[in-house]
């Protein structure tokens, strides 16, 4: 795939409209005819096959399917068809990450969730078609993710699943210390404990007292208990609850309630090897370590044996090599993490190190060329992020009930030298680059129609569209040498 | 000394594998010592003694053991325990000292990274340094709970924590090392804010326990009323229906009688920073209090004094020989070490001398020696500065115990760490002279009963 480089708003929203523009229906038929489709890791590869799309999923993939009369075709007998990449973690697409409020697990990132986003075009050009959006690195208990489709004009289209997790913490941000990082994350558990055990203490007091009331006016007890329901979790509980009708219960504090009752997913960010041990430490106090996903940094990468052992999936969150630097020596060394992981027996899956130049293919891809077997480095972008998000069955391969979000590549998926030619998420047609204004408008050269070009000034005259479709290339660059000249001229008047 | 030519013989054949890197081979379940002078502790010698440890605990001691069957033997002229290092930052993440969200309540374990380098380890071991009491130190507000470590190569910190509430610590009018030093009126505040803290902590262990108390007076006397309740319910029932009828037929509104009982005891607000201070009022956790000046000690041992179980414990106490005798009469340990020289010295030093462990130990003072955490490292020269107390007039003895017992005995952890008593996890150090002979080295050293430093071929 090759790099895209910097961007401009005004292309962009040319763009924004254009997929808008091809986005199907979902509920119609699709069917895709592709030269190769790959269907998955360790599947067996395809030659011309068709995978037809009714209702969002997949209902048919082979080489002698029948292709409904009334579906839409795409007819790609060049292009290699995978699924979709999942990235498991991103705090991207955001108008904005809460990084300030410690702990904050009422907070969602659905709030903050910028449609319009630059990102969410992009992950489409990578091919990368479900993302879990979830921040707070720097936080202790950072709020709710929600997991989308990089695809829609408002936050509900978007949405595969919301909440997708809290998210935690156990790196301290800059110039504090793990030990008040663990500090703060027993006291928010802690906080929690005393707060429902007050509850149930006011409660069963009140009720007491009623009852007692009751006697001595000597009214026969009416009614039942407030309703509520008996705490579950596998490490502490709060006896009692059940008397606290859950609508009592501060809503501040129900997602922590619902992480030590097992009952959301948690995603633990852990910069360093020593906070995947505090990390791991408070999902084992609190009863939710087997719903953990601990989302590293690559430094944290020598307690992979300690992951292991906990058997806790991992994200890897960031570059998979490694630059480490010898305390005494000073010598460098280059740590390649996923081969590391692999070796110590971690699940994990691969996130992007950036959205663009280090996308999901690109992981991968460095991953075989570091001798990994290819089934193994595409599962960590494909199956092993679905499992992680709790979509196992809607997503990761190409088979007949799971989501019908097919990626079409030019060629290889993990040649740096193929494009992503076209994206269908589940069923609809949202990403054609032939139509793509700004990948034309960055690599070919074309503005899009009616927008100004690239470093116009926005003060200036309104001058005339350069760039656009059918101007003589040596007029164009007249007109930007006058222009440049111009320029210089007035500069260096005010210089003066 | 047999170990040294069976070493020469096998030198040879063992390089091939050391120049390979292969691990050295397991500790065999059985260790046999033999030393021309056996410390068991500190004035307690055994002349010729002898030392068995079997799966990594001591199981004999004594001057006539029987040679345990295919135990490996190591021999040497001197043998002891352990040094523990009673103020150490070793391990610590260097942001534990600096850390502003600190408080009391923090602890000391959560910060130790056990994946600090393995060489930095074995550096310590091989000074015989084998356990540390940690504790954030330099720029830190408070210095939160400290912990005892044993050092280990391999093992993990959680593996090997003696004791992870061991004390707690903080500091008065000591400058964070941003060359700032404070005067005299933030000093004397600094020692109010601590008498007023271990205040705050008896006056929250004094309402816990009236709470309870209450609170156990209170649910008999509900229980009380319950049962009376529940006898006369009857009654109650014959009443209210009667009662009733009688509204009706009167035209009036019928009221139920109001009931009324004692109000449930509230129980205190927790605090966590004030949990930490009951606990240290209690005398359950000793308190280290990192002071100087003998102004500031005064003022402090004199606001302490009507907390009759607190367990005071000074540190650095540059100009402690001033109040020594007050000291010993409250009997409150002092770790010493030595600070640094130079124009970069804080002002709060420079009362401090060479001499002043073997001054307080003279007064009658319970002398501990530490390397005062300002450099994760510093503890490898713990033994150095042993040494120059002993020159300085500190009795081989005592300094002995100050590396061993005392700080056992003070981080109340004397039942494991400091002796080589019977049924100890073996930390023993064999040395080729005198602890405190700066011409002696160290041969082996054990941990956990592990050899961790020095190699013996059978």
């Amino acid at each position: 795939m090759k790099m895209l480089h910097t961007t401009t708003r005004a292309a962009a929203i040319a763009l924004s409209a254009c997929l808008l523009a091809s986005a199907a229906a979902a509920d119609g038929k699709l069917a895709i005819k592709a030269g190769r489709v790959l269907p998955g890791p360790g599947m067996p590869e395809l030659e011309k096959a068709t995978i037809v799309i009714e209702n969002g999923r997949i209902a048919a993939i082979g080489k002698d399917v029948k292709v409904p009369w009334d579906a839409v075709v795409i007819d790609a007998p060049s292009l290699v068809a995978i699924p979709g990449y999942v990235e498991a973690h991103s705090a991207r697409g955001m108008d904005r990450p809460n990084e300030n409020l410690d702990v904050a697990p009422f907070l969602s990132v659905r709030d903050s969730i910028d449609p319009v986003g630059f990102y969410f075009e992009d992950s489409l050009r990578w091919g990368v078609t479900t993302i879990n959006i979830q921040q707070g690195n720097n936080c202790v208990v950072a709020g709710q993710g929600v997991i989308v489709r990089p695809i829609g004009l408002t936050v509900d289209e978007m949405i595969v699943r919301t909440p997708s997790g809290v998210k935690l913490s156990a790196s301290p941000k800059m110039g504090f210390s793990a030990a008040t990082q663990a500090q703060a994350l027993r006291r928010a558990f802690g906080d929690l404990r005393r707060a429902l055990e007050q509850l149930v203490a006011e409660k069963k007091e009140g009720s007491d007292r009623a009852r007692r009331e009751a006697l001595y006016q000597g009214r026969d007890l009416e009614g039942e208990n407030a309703k509520g329901k008996a705490m579950e979790g596998a490490a502490w509980k709060v006896t009692g609850l059940e008397l606290v009708p859950r609508g009592e219960i501060d809503e501040k504090l129900v997602p922590l309630l619902a992480l030590v009752e097992g009952k959301l997913p948690a995603f633990f960010y852990c910069g360093r090897p020593m906070d995947v041990h505090t990390a791991l430490d408070i999902a084992k106090e609190n009863g939710f370590l087997a719903k953990t996903t601990l989302v590293i940094a690559p430094a944290a990468y020598k307690a992979a044996g300690a992951i292991a052992a906990a058997k806790v999936a991992v994200i890897l969150d960031g570059a998979a090599v490694y630059v480490e630097t010898d305390p005494l020596t000073g010598e460098e060394r280059e740590v390649f993490v996923p081969g590391e992981l692999k070796q110590a027996g971690v699940r994990f899956a691969l996130a992007s190190a950036n959205p663009t130049t280090e996308s999901l293919w690109f992981q991968a891809a460095q991953c075989v060329g570091r001798g990994m077997p290819r089934a193994e480095a595409v599962a960590a972008v494909t199956t092993i992020p679905a499992e992680i998000l709790g979509l196992g069955k809607q997503l990761g391969t190409l088979e007949v009930g799971k989501f019908g979000t097919v990626v079409l590549c030019s060629g290889d998926p993990l040649s740096v030298t193929s494009w992503v030619e076209r994206v269908v998420v589940e069923g609809r047609d949202v990403y054609d680059r032939s139509k793509d204004v700004r990948v034309k408008h960055l690599i070919g050269g074309q503005a899009p129609a009616n927008t100004q070009a690239m470093g116009a000034s926005l003060l200036g005259d309104p001058r005339k569209v350069v760039c656009c479709e059918g101007e003589d290339p040596e007029e164009h660059a007249k007109h930007e040498a006058e222009e440049r000249a111009k320029k210089d001229k007035g500069e260096a008047e005010d210089d003066k | 000394m047999l170990a040294i030519p069976s070493l020469v013989a096998f030198g040879i054949a063992a390089l091939p594998s050391l120049v390979l890197g292969d691990e050295p081979a397991a500790t065999p379940k059985d260790l046999f010592i033999r030393a021309e002078q056996l410390h068991v502790r500190p004035g307690r010698v055994l002349e010729r003694g002898m030392l068995w440890v079997h799966e990594g605990q001591i199981v004999a001691v004594g001057t006539d053991l029987k040679l345990p069957k295919d135990a490996l033997v190591i021999e040497g002229k001197v043998a002891c325990a352990g040094f523990i290092d009673s103020w150490s930052a070793f391990a610590l993440e260097p942001n534990a000292q600096f850390d502003d969200r600190a408080g009391p309540a923090t602890r000391a374990v959560d910060a130790v990274d056990s994946y600090v380098d393995e060489r930095h380890e074995r550096a310590l071991l091989a000074a015989g340094i084998t356990a540390v009491r940690l504790q954030p130190t330099v720029g830190a507000r408070a210095g939160g709970v400290g912990a005892v470590l044993r050092l280990h190569p391999t093992k993990s910190f959680a593996q090997t924590t003696v004791i992870a509430d061991a004390c707690s610590a903080t500091a008065i009018g000591v400058s964070r090392g941003d060359g700032r030093s404070f005067d005299v009126f933030e000093r004397v505040s600094a020692v109010d804010r601590v008498i007023g803290a271990i205040a705050d902590g008896h006056a929250y262990l004094v309402e816990g326990n009236e709470y309870r108390h209450e609170l156990a007076e209170w649910e008999k006397k509900i229980a009380d009323k319950q049962k009376e309740l529940d006898d006369g319910f009857k009654k109650a029932k014959k009443d209210r229906e009667k009662a009733q009828t009688e509204a009706k037929d009167k035209g009036s509104e019928f009221k139920d009688k109001e009931y009324k009982e004692d109000k449930k005891p509230k129980a205190p607000r927790f605090d966590e920073e004030k949990e930490i201070y009951a606990r240290i009022a209690a005398g359950e956790l000793p308190l280290v209090v990192e002071v100087h000046r003998a102004l500031e000690m005064r003022a402090l041992l004199a606001g302490t004094a009507r907390f009759d179980r607190l367990r005071l414990v000074l540190a650095g106490a540059s100009e402690a020989a001033q109040c020594a005798e007050l000291l010993v009469e409250r009997r409150i340990p002092v770790i010493v070490w030595p600070v640094p020289m130079g124009v970069q010295r804080a002002r709060e030093y420079r009362g401090a001398s060479l001499a002043l462990a073997a001054e307080l130990d003279h007064a009658g003072v319970e002398v501990l020696l530490g390397s005062g955490a300002m450099d994760p490292l510093a503890s490898r020269d713990l033994p150095l500065l042993g040494s120059l107390a002993v020159g300085h007039g500190l009795p081989r003895e005592t300094a002995l115990a100050a590396l061993t017992t005392r700080p056992a005995r003070v981080f109340d952890v004397a039942d494991q760490l400091g002796t080589l008593e019977l049924g100890r996890s073996a930390d023993v150090l064999v040395l080729d002279g005198d602890p405190f002979a700066a011409t002696t080295s160290i041969r082996y050293v054990l941990s956990a009963g592990e050899l961790v430093v020095g190699e013996v071929k059978k």
